[in-house]
């Protein structure tokens, strides 16, 4: 199975003031091509840092990121984005669905940014996926928590990346629909994609092939 | 979907606060709009209607020139007189084709001013060849009749042959002639036989000023400057008052220019604000954004195209409004301005109304410009994690 990625000796530092914050140090590890891997981690351990780095939204101050055989680390900001599109779909905990547009432009803005049009039925099809073709043209405020967090995987899933990067991703949700969302990500990693969970959730832990725990700023077990 | 209509969507989710920015757009460009129009068209009026007076030297008593030439066009009354020597002397200068005399007067009745020119019919109407008149004209040895302008019997509803009360003893005086529209202040003057005016406001052998049109027109200052040779005579050339008017004019416009440029500096700043409190509030948006794949060029692009609509939807307003409103705004601008010209001042030309729309393209541009780098170079996934750690 090739590697899906591959961080080799990431450190990651931020000054502030006269201060050298360690947000980051001697982080090792490979996660491969269809695994699905937790992150876990009390506040202040890392994870935001190493979220952002995982989605090639900021680079590191030593070491390596390998996304999908491309490093990463000091790529231009303009090839960085393309990585960033063809590779990776983010969900976020808050959903963060743009309130004046419905839940099928909501899956397609992605494809605006990568100047692609919906194809062969593309949105449709995700739409089933995520099992909202009955709310294609709903607002989200029209939609339950757990509908928006299935407009945002929905989502993040229109540009076909390898890489899916959830952030808490039940979060928000009560239990019963926590679970709705589980099986749904537990479907798309059948599917054959790579997903990487960050959260404080144990239940959702558990369900994943490995669990990396970050303590300090460093790989704790 | 594609940027524009995600911007237009962006816009609309805040209606009220952008609308209030394109409220103020629309004012500024309202202002700029309406001040561009009316300098064109002041000049333009102005120069027809020097042009209608058919006269190319005004010769004054010394002493008051500048204000006797505002109110020879304007109308009025000035307290010094020129006296039928002096014409005779006028004529027999060198250059000099016509040398009319005028005696201007005011009279108050029904508390409005009535401004009388004492004429020479036969002169005038060879200096005015323009003038249609309803009715007939008078011969200088009439007494009791008038020729009025056209505005005047509009306005007070007088036909050939009504009599009126006139002059300050209310002698009654019939109207034989009716001045065809001419557009100019002529429209508003009573005009009656010099020896008749001179009579009825007791200034026997006076006259408040000569007109005098010259044999070549490339010699007006030449003839000018024999003419000062006449002791009482001060000299007035058109291009003069023209200059004269304009220079007055030109400090009112400066105190608006100034007024309008702090009006849109207040705007710039305020548009700028409402656009980076708009970007601060986006923050995670942005940061989501650019997880889902968008550029920091992108993001950029989108709070652009959100200025360019604001602006450009308050330049159309703004240009529209001022366009409708003319007439109002003309009339604000003529209670300020020193001297207005009749005729239409303020002009909807095509080529102000694209300039106005490409200025407000340009203030969208450097007031969108900072909030757009600002929002293009966020480092977004702290923003969206300090939401819930």
């Amino acid at each position: 199975m090739k590697d899906a990625i591959v961080i080799n000796e990431l450190a990651k530092e931020y000054v502030r003031g006269s201060e050298t914050i360690h947000a980051l140090q001697n982080v090792n590890f490979t996660i491969q091509q269809g695994e699905f891997v937790a992150i876990v981690g009390p506040s202040g351990s890392g994870k935001t840092t190493l979220l952002n780095l995982l989605g090639c939204l900021d680079r590191p101050s030593r070491g390596t990121i390998t996304v999908n055989g491309i490093n990463v680390s000091d790529l231009p900001e303009g090839k960085m984005v393309k990585v960033r599109r063809q590779n990776i779909g983010f969900i976020f905990q808050s959903f963060f669905l743009l309130p004046t547009l419905t839940v099928r432009e909501n899956i397609e803005l992605p494809l605006m940014f990568s100047h692609r049009k919906d194809g062969n039925g593309k949105i449709d099809s995700i739409l089933n996926t995520v099992g909202l073709e009955k709310r294609a043209d709903h607002l989200p405020h029209q939609l339950s928590g757990g509908e928006m967090q299935r407009v945002a995987i929905g989502r993040a899933l229109i540009n076909e990346p390898k890489i899916i990067l959830a952030d808490e991703p039940t979060g928000n949700l009560d239990s019963a629909t926590a679970q709705r969302i589980y099986d749904l990500l537990d479907s798309l990693h059948k599917q054959g994609l790579t997903l990487i969970v960050v959260t404080h959730n144990m239940d959702l832990a558990q369900m994943a092939h490995r669990v990396i725990k970050l303590k300090d700023g460093e790989i704790a077990g | 979907m594609n940027f524009i209509k995600l911007a237009i969507k962006n816009l609309m989710r805040r209606k009220m606060r952008t609308m209030l920015t394109v409220f103020g757009v629309a004012i500024a460009v309202a202002a700029l709009f309406s001040l561009s129009s009316f300098k064109d068209g002041y000049e333009k009026q102005l120069t027809k209607e020097l042009d209608n007076m058919g006269i190319h030297i005004l010769a004054v008593p010394k002493g008051c020139p500048y204000e006797a030439a505002s109110l020879i066009i304007h109308g009025g009354v000035i307290p010094k007189y020129l006296s039928l020597a002096d014409l005779e002397q006028v004529k027999t200068m060198q250059g000099v084709d016509l040398a009319t005399p005028m005696l201007l007067q005011q009279f108050y009745k029904d508390e409005t001013p009535h401004i009388v020119y004492g004429i020479n019919a036969a002169d005038m109407q060879k200096l005015k060849s323009w003038w249609k008149v309803e009715g007939r004209f008078f011969s200088d040895d009439e007494d009791h009749v008038m020729v009025i302008g056209k505005n005047i019997a509009e306005k007070k509803n007088l036909q050939i042959g009504s009599t009126m009360p006139f002059g300050p003893n209310k002698e009654p005086f019939t109207i034989v002639g009716i001045l065809d529209r001419t557009g100019g202040q002529d429209d508003e003057f009573h005009f009656l036989p010099l020896a008749a005016a001179q009579r009825v406001f007791d200034k026997d052998g006076l006259i408040t000023t000569i007109a005098i049109r010259v044999k070549d027109i490339t010699k007006i200052s030449q003839v000018g400057q024999t003419l000062e040779t006449i002791p009482d005579v001060q000299v007035v050339t058109m291009s003069q008052i023209m200059g004269t008017i304009l220079n007055l004019v030109g400090s009112a416009q400066t105190l608006l220019i100034s007024v309008i440029i702090v009006a849109i500096i207040i705007c710039a700043v305020g548009i700028i604000n409402t656009l980076l409190m708009s970007v601060n509030e986006r923050i995670r948006e942005f940061g989501m954004m650019k997880a889902l794949g968008a550029s920091g060029v992108d993001i950029g692009k989108l709070v652009l195209i959100e200025t360019l609509f604001i602006t450009i939807s308050g330049g159309i307003l703004g240009a529209a409004t001022s366009i409708i409103a003319s007439s109002l705004i003309e009339g604000f601008v003529r209670g300020i301005i020193p001297y207005a010209p009749s005729g239409q001042l303020i002009s909807s030309d095509p080529q102000l109304i694209l300039l106005c729309l490409a200025f407000s393209v340009v203030i969208g541009i450097i007031c969108g410009i900072y909030p757009a780098l600002r929002s293009a170079r966020l480092t977004p996934i702290g923003a969206i994690r300090s939401s819930y750690e």
